[in-house]
């Protein structure tokens, strides 16, 4: 029984040399990995999504995207709508840091960078037809329209019809049976 | 005509049945392990399912990247996990313990076609079949057939026996498809737990429903697994609420006993359930869901040459949950559930006892009911503390050979824990905590730990453990008699039967190397005292009891690690060392030599490779080597040899919706042996095949 355990010593070996191994770019591939599946949400929302003739300057505007603030998605978003349509407009995207600049997209992202903003932010864009998109907590209750959220480690998204309509913005009965349905609630002061 | 000498206990089962005489009497008591299928009691339990889910599962094998996602659909892009990487979005993503994590697509991929095949993913567990219908699994040892250090948990709901503290693996099943993933921690989880979380806790987590939309179909059949078919069905009730109702049937043929003659050991099994889902608001999650089984189990408890004999196992369970978030680090949870189960386990007529045959009928209800509560305090406190409560009320109706005193048994457990996770210095957390349980039989019991953190980088960390844990009794420690009442000269009661405890230490390393490579090591050394040990009355020498002679510690470790070598290629690896000194205490008695107790590999190895080849085609390899297996029959020590095996799984995911698979589980031998006590009653494992259609719509 004093044997050594065969391979034993190989296997630490192993491991420990792995170790070894330069780790860095973990980080950047998590979060990455992460944005790149809600990139991959921004363009499946679009496709369940019908705006109103006038959201378009021209019949063959693009489809504008917004991010508005700190840009989590890096690359990942470029990536992601690269050769892609949304009801043949091609996609572009467009970065920010006020509403005023991206008020003319269809979808604004809002980084979490814009948490305690929300509700100037909104204001700002008024009643006009975008499609807001963040993941700070509880912004669709906040009057966006979709928010993300995490449940047992994926990602969900909670959606605010009401507010939809009052941008003029029409979903698709199946992306509202996926989503978690929310209202608009009222700011505690 | 009996001497201490004679082997009492014989080993390949529940040891006491064995103890009369030969063959007969220890196949006895393999039958009752076999057939006892069973009940749930269990331990205060867990919400902790929900909230100590720690996940830790490697990327899938599938290919990933901007250009993958973009192409699915919204329902498939719910279903991926992002914890693996986002650890904020989950508190307990790097949970300090042993864990390992079994994804749904691991087991699709796995080939497993019930739940104890699935548990063969796991690097840090010893699964061992024995019969056609009956597996031994254990964490760091203890693997006899009346195992009884690890809890396991389906959805919350406790599944061991309080008949012998065990879980009968032939009656907890579930329609794979429908599993989120199986969470297995190795070492002492009785801070959360409670008692029996000794060596480790199993948490089997169904789908939401939410994840469960839509019609799925499978079938199939093959060699061991004669056939099998499963359905589900998922819905909407109303905005927010959503449904699913499954239904589950198949037929496994016979294993072999050493000479390669069917064991005659065949059984069939039918269960359907449901699961809703409700998010009354965005902060309330309710949860309802119930299972309904039934299952026949042919066996030959008097080994090869004896009669062929049926037992019949059956349940119903339901389960409801609440679960109120305040924020992303405070929620509160209370889980209500009723439980019942019934077995009939045959036991054959023993002739050194003038017994005759007959079952051994169990039933068993089980009332429970789980509060907990999670907040942060101030800055550096997150706490998490909750109550819990169960009934159970237990009925036992004699076989001639064995028998429970009382028959009727109906126990109290009360249960109360707290544990804070202090954070000390940046990235360093230190979390310490206790469980306070009463029970009927010893009173209270507590089982505090105490476990440090090191985040060392984003990627990597380090952790350290002190846990205490109690087996405390279970009714075949105390209440077993053989033969039944009023003979019962041989095994007697004992009702100072006390706990087992085990004092564990350990040190754990997990990283996520780069990109492609992550790994994990965990090293224990495990001191035990109080084991169950094998007693004889004075100048009678009759009956023999159950006794707490034995001591002693165990200690190893276990390895694994996951290589991405390509988009479509994956690596697993993992390797574990156990080493035992069990030993009776000085002055203390064990007619069984302390042989009984473990039976166990020191070392294992498994080795797996999932490929996603063109053509929509998957293949997937998967390899163990097995050390050889010391048990024994009373004092007398057997061997089951090592051994290596392999599945291999070939699917062809033809459509989005359809796809077929041909699986071979064992390829390597025509058969071989994973337990038993080598002789007439030990049946060894049969290479199987079987094909697979599924359809989701």
């Amino acid at each position: 029984m004093k044997r050594q355990p065969a391979g034993l010593s190989i296997v630490i070996w192993c491991f420990f040399s792995l170790l070894a191994l330069d780790g860095m770019t973990c980080r950047a591939t998590g979060e990455s990995r992460e944005y790149q599946i809600k990139a991959a949400f921004l363009l499946n929302f679009a496709q369940f999504i019908q705006w109103p003739a006038n959201a378009f300057a021209t019949p063959d505007a693009p489809f504008v995207i917004g991010v508005l603030g700190d840009d989590p998605f890096r690359a990942a978003l470029d990536q992601t709508v690269e050769g892609e349509t949304v009801r043949s407009r091609k996609i572009v995207l467009r970065r920010g840091r006020t509403a005023d600049e991206l008020k003319d997209c269809q979808m604004i992202f809002l980084g979490k960078s814009e948490e305690a903003h929300v509700r100037e932010i909104l204001l700002r864009l008024g009643k006009s037809p975008v499609l807001t998109v963040s993941e700070i907590r509880g912004f669709a209750r906040r009057g966006g329209i979709i928010d993300f959220y995490p449940e047992g480690g994926k990602v969900r998204f909670e959606i605010n019809p009401g507010a939809a309509e009052e941008r003029g913005l029409k979903i698709n009965s199946q992306l509202l049976s996926l989503g978690r349905i929310v209202k608009t609630e009222k700011e505690e002061n | 005509m009996f001497s201490v000498a004679a082997p009492p206990c014989r080993g390949c089962g529940m040891n006491s049945v064995m103890i009369i005489s030969s063959a007969g009497v220890r196949a006895a008591g393999r039958g009752f392990i076999v057939l006892m299928a069973c009940l749930t009691a269990g331990i205060a339990t867990n919400l902790r399912a929900q909230t100590t889910a720690t996940n830790l599962q490697p990327p899938t094998a599938q290919n990933e990247g901007p250009a993958t996602y973009k192409k699915m659909s919204l329902q498939e892009l719910m279903a991926l996990d992002v914890t693996s990487v986002s650890k904020s979005a989950e508190p307990y993503a790097d949970a300090p313990a042993a864990i390992q994590v079994i994804t749904g697509d691991d087991i699709r991929r796995s080939g497993a076609t019930l739940i104890p095949e699935a548990l063969r993913l796991a690097d840090n567990l010893e699964v061992a079949q024995l019969t056609s219908s009956s597996w031994d699994i254990s964490a760091r040892g203890f693997n006899s057939s009346v195992g009884d250090k690890l809890l396991v948990l389906i959805d919350g709901r406790s599944v061991y026996t309080p008949l012998f503290s065990g879980v009968i693996w032939n009656m907890q099943d579930y329609l794979l498809e429908d599993i989120d993933r199986i969470e297995v921690i190795s070492g002492p989880g009785g801070t959360l737990w409670g008692a029996n979380a000794v060596n480790g806790v199993i948490n089997i987590l169904s789908k939401n429903a939410k994840d469960t939309q839509g019609l799925y179909l499978e079938a199939g059949g093959g060699t061991q697994t004669q056939d099998f078919t499963g359905v589900r069905y998922g819905g909407q009730i109303a905005s927010n609420v959503y449904y699913r109702v499954y239904g589950k049937y198949f037929d496994e043929g016979a294993e072999v006993f050493s000479d390669g003659k069917s064991a005659d050991d065949p059984w069939n099994r039918a269960q359907g359930g449901f699961r809703v889902d409700a998010d009354r608001s965005p902060q309330d999650q309710l949860t309802l869901q119930g299972d309904l089984y039934v299952g026949d189990t042919d066996t030959v408890p008097g080994g090869e040459g004896t009669q062929q004999a049926e037992g019949t196992t059956s349940g119903a369970n339901m389960l409801g949950r609440w679960t109120h978030t305040f924020s992303d680090t405070s929620d509160l949870s209370l889980q209500v559930y009723y439980d019942y189960t019934h077995i009939a386990a045959p036991f054959q007529a023993d002739a050194a006892l003038d017994e005759p045959e007959g079952l051994l009928r169990d039933d068993l209800d089980t009332y429970d009911v789980d509060f907990q509560d999670r907040f942060e305090l101030g800055e550096r406190n997150r706490i998490i503390w909750g109550l819990g409560y169960r009934f159970t009320h237990d009925v036992v109706s004699n076989a001639p050979v064995v028998g429970f005193t009382p028959g009727t048994l109906d126990q109290n457990l009360f249960s109360g824990f707290a544990q804070d996770q202090i954070k000390l210095i940046d990235k360093v957390y230190l979390t310490l905590g206790s469980k306070l349980e009463h029970n009927d039989f010893t009173g209270f019991e507590y089982e505090p730990s105490g476990r440090l953190q090191w985040n060392m980088t984003d990627h990597q960390m380090v952790w350290a453990a002190i846990s205490r844990a109690v087996r405390t009794p279970s009714r075949y420690d105390r209440d077993l008699e053989e033969p039944a009442p009023p003979a019962a000269p041989f095994l007697g009661s004992n009702s100072t039967f006390e706990s087992e405890t085990v004092l564990a230490y350990e040190l754990g390393y997990r990283a996520q190397v780069s990109q492609k490579v992550s790994g994990s090591l965990s090293l224990f050394y495990n001191d035990y005292d109080h084991l169950r040990s094998l007693d004889y009355t004075p100048k009678t020498l009759v009956p023999f009891y159950f006794q707490n002679d034995l001591e002693g510690n165990t200690y190893g470790f276990e390895f694994s690690a996951n290589y991405q070598v390509l988009d479509w290629w994956r690596l697993h690896g993992g390797y574990d060392l156990l080493k035992e000194d069990i030993h009776v205490r000085p002055g203390g008695v064990d007619l069984d030599d302390a042989l009984n107790e473990t039976a166990d590999p020191q070392q294992q190895v498994f080795l797996r490779s999932s490929m996603d080849l063109p053509y929509r085609l998957e293949l997937d390899i998967s390899s163990r080597w097995v050390d050889r297996v010391h048990n024994s029959d009373g004092p007398t020590p057997g061997e089951v040899p090592a051994y290596a095996d392999m599945d291999v799984r070939i699917g062809w995911r033809a459509t989005s919706h359809l796809e077929f698979s041909i699986v071979g589980e064992n390829l390597l031998h025509n058969y071989h042996a994973e337990a038993g006590f080598p002789g007439a009653a030990q049946e060894e494992i049969a290479r199987a095949v079987y094909g697979k259609v599924s359809f989701l719509w």
